[in-house]
């Protein structure tokens, strides 16, 4: 690409991973998952066995959603408010480097941050599970693990443009706080309105919803976290989870949901490199 | 200072020598005592040196903060070879032209010229010719040194090996292994001295390199500052200290609430100025009391006594008809010390003046 240098986005990727790696929380986060994992996956075997791969995926997917959006956010909120409240951005963008790159750079380096630690936490519970009650399901567990690493991905992205944004690392952690909220009381937010708009009580309260009309699953792709349990419960072919028996539509395919991952992603790193080159350092 | 292994052209024995860039110096074989001399080479510029007679040119520079005008209208050139010092009151405007001038922050109008490259259209050959110290410098708290010059070394595309001369170079060869976080705020300093000597460039750009440092570190930076001055780096400078920029520059900018009020030599602001020298004249039994004589003495500014010294600002050109007048009128003079005017009197009749 005329006008881009990869070697300096590497670099800056490079620095940012070796950065976090060194990070001590980063791999007491990586136990914390091998741990969650296995233990997941022994309530959810019962009586005292471990369960299978799609039984612990149930278990630990409302964790994954908890927990993954959260270290996205804590990893990233500080990328350009903090590092231009700080003075480090001062020093890197005096260098012949272009903000593109340092941003596509810094991305890239937290990305990887963040597919490292499921990666090995799920990866060798994975291993775990499977060598205790063998690997059936095992392709679909390698797909819970890389929509697992795209969660992340989705929020780093969404989290590094509100730091492009705000001024402060203060707004900028504020902000993240905002998201992680949001993201949580999604879902609660939608059956409020699928109630308060003549959706059945029953229905709901009995835990069977499967004549969720049209705008309740379309306004699944505007949360990254709902697009991405669906993303999982398609992978397993799950139809129950979370309590509620769930019959998606048909449209609602798994390369819709990866599409709609896919701007997850990109759209807010393009308004954070819109924000970005016009900033103030 | 560099160091150097010869090899001994009798014996082949290997000596270990130090000097300058530029230096010629005399070896005796200490096996042999073969005599030779060796002539360390002048250190090149990592980029091609501007072909004009500026290094950095700024023209028309107006950068507002809402309201606010932090830059107004500010123009001034930094010749090729000088060191230049950027002087003004806290929140006058000097941080926020530097960041301008790199485009760290973009500027509302005007125009600035690294080296010959245009920021805004050509910053990238615009900052390869530029180390940049910042004000509030700062980095990464979970790598080390050297980790912290590497990276550096390799977003420059320098080699990597200059890194441990550097930090070695500032004095933090023993903390080489430490992590930055845990560094003070001075050695942190320390760290961005070494870090703007990557990649040599012809041109740095340096807001107040001495803030929080030590009489020790000051005075090694100050060296410094010269030795690549000395090597034909232009170096734009931004100071409080004004003894510093007094010490250092060639000349000086005066900024204040984001105009450019004065820029010139620093003796040639005071001469603008017409700010007077000082004499401080020790006179046994003078008691604080001035001199009648003084009064009638054309020239003389003001005239203060405290104790047995005399305070006179006057014309340089009367010094003497007051020595004469004071010993004509019987008192005896003991010490006679004149005080030159100082930057930092210029900048204080600058300022005042409301400019």
């Amino acid at each position: 690409m005329v006008g881009f240098n990869f070697k300096s986005m590497y670099t800056i990727a490079k620095k940012e991973f070796m950065d976090n790696i060194r990070s001590k929380w980063i791999i007491a986060i990586s136990i914390i998952f091998i741990i969650l994992t296995v233990v997941s996956s022994y309530v959810a075997g019962g009586q005292g066995e471990f369960g299978g791969m799609e039984e612990t995926v149930v278990s630990l997917l409302s964790i994954s959603a908890l927990l993954i959006p959260l270290i996205a956010i804590m990893l990233g909120f500080s990328t350009i408010a903090g590092e231009a409240e700080k003075g480090a951005l001062y020093v890197v963008l005096s260098y012949p480097v272009r903000r593109v790159e340092v941003l596509l750079g810094k991305f890239l380096g937290l990305g990887a941050v963040l597919a490292v630690t499921p990666l090995i936490g799920f990866g060798l519970g994975g291993v775990i599970i499977a060598a205790t009650v063998g690997a059936e399901e095992g392709v679909a567990y390698l797909a819970f693990i890389g929509l697992t690493i795209l969660l992340g991905i989705m929020y780093l992205s969404l989290v590094i443009f509100i730091s492009a944004l705000c001024k402060t690392r203060v707004r900028a952690i504020a902000g993240g706080i905002v998201l992680f909220f949001w993201a949580m009381i999604y879902g609660l937010v939608l059956m409020s309105i699928y109630i308060a708009t003549g959706g059945s009580y029953e229905d709901f309260f009995s835990g069977s919803l499967l004549d969720l009309p049209d705008w309740f699953w379309a306004s699944i792709v505007f949360s990254p976290n709902d697009t991405n349990q669906m993303a999982v419960m398609q992978a397993f072919d799950l139809k129950q989870a979370f309590g509620f028996q769930i019959e998606a539509p048909d449209w609602l395919s798994m390369s819709f949901l990866l599409a709609v991952q896919m701007m997850w992603v990109l759209i807010p790193l393009f308004l954070a490199y819109f924000f970005f080159r016009r900033r103030d350092i | 200072m560099i160091t150097k292994n010869v090899k001994c052209p009798v014996c082949k024995n290997i000596i270990t020598i130090q000097g300058n860039p530029g230096e010629k110096t005399p070896i005796i074989c200490p096996n042999c005592n073969t005599r030779g001399e060796f002539l360390f080479p002048e250190e090149k510029l990592g980029f091609q040196k501007a072909a004009g007679p500026s290094s950095i040119e700024i023209s028309g520079l107006v950068k507002h903060f809402k309201e606010v005008k932090a830059v107004d209208n500010i123009s001034f050139s930094v010749k090729t070879g000088e060191i230049f010092g950027l002087l003004g009151p806290n929140g006058a405007g000097k941080t926020t032209t530097i960041k301008a001038i790199l485009d760290l922050i973009h500027m509302n109008s005007g125009n600035v010229k690294i080296n010959g490259f245009d920021i805004k259209k050509e910053g990238i050959e615009a900052r390869a010719s530029v180390g940049y110290l910042p004000e509030r410098v700062a980095f990464y708290d979970n790598l080390t040194p050297l980790q912290t010059m590497n990276f550096f070394c390799e977003l420059w595309g320098v080699d990597k090996s200059v890194a441990k001369p550097l930090i070695k170079e500032v004095g933090l060869e023993d903390a080489i292994d430490r992590k930055v976080g845990t560094f003070s705020k001075g050695m942190v300093q320390l760290l961005g001295v070494a870090q703007v000597m990557i990649g040599n460039p012809p041109v740095y750009i340096l807001d107040e390199p001495m803030a929080g440092l030590d009489a020790r570190w000051v005075k090694i930076i100050r060296e410094k500052i010269k030795m690549l001055n000395k090597q034909g780096a232009t170096i734009l400078f931004s100071s409080h200290i004004l003894s510093e920029v007094e010490n250092i520059c060639d000349r000086v900018a005066i900024i204040n609430k984001g105009k450019l009020i004065a820029e010139d030599t620093v003796t040639n602001l005071n001469k603008y100025l017409r700010i007077k020298p000082r004499l401080e004249i020790t006179i046994p039994g003078l008691n604080g009391r001035i001199p009648e004589v003084i009064k009638t003495i054309g020239g003389v500014e003001v005239a203060n006594a405290k104790g047995d010294t005399l305070f006179v600002t006057c014309e340089p050109t009367v010094k003497s008809q007051i020595i004469t007048a004071l010993q004509n009128s019987g008192l005896k003079i003991d010490n006679i010390k004149t005080i030159e005017p100082s930057l930092e009197d210029a900048f204080v009749k600058i300022i005042e003046s409301g400019a």
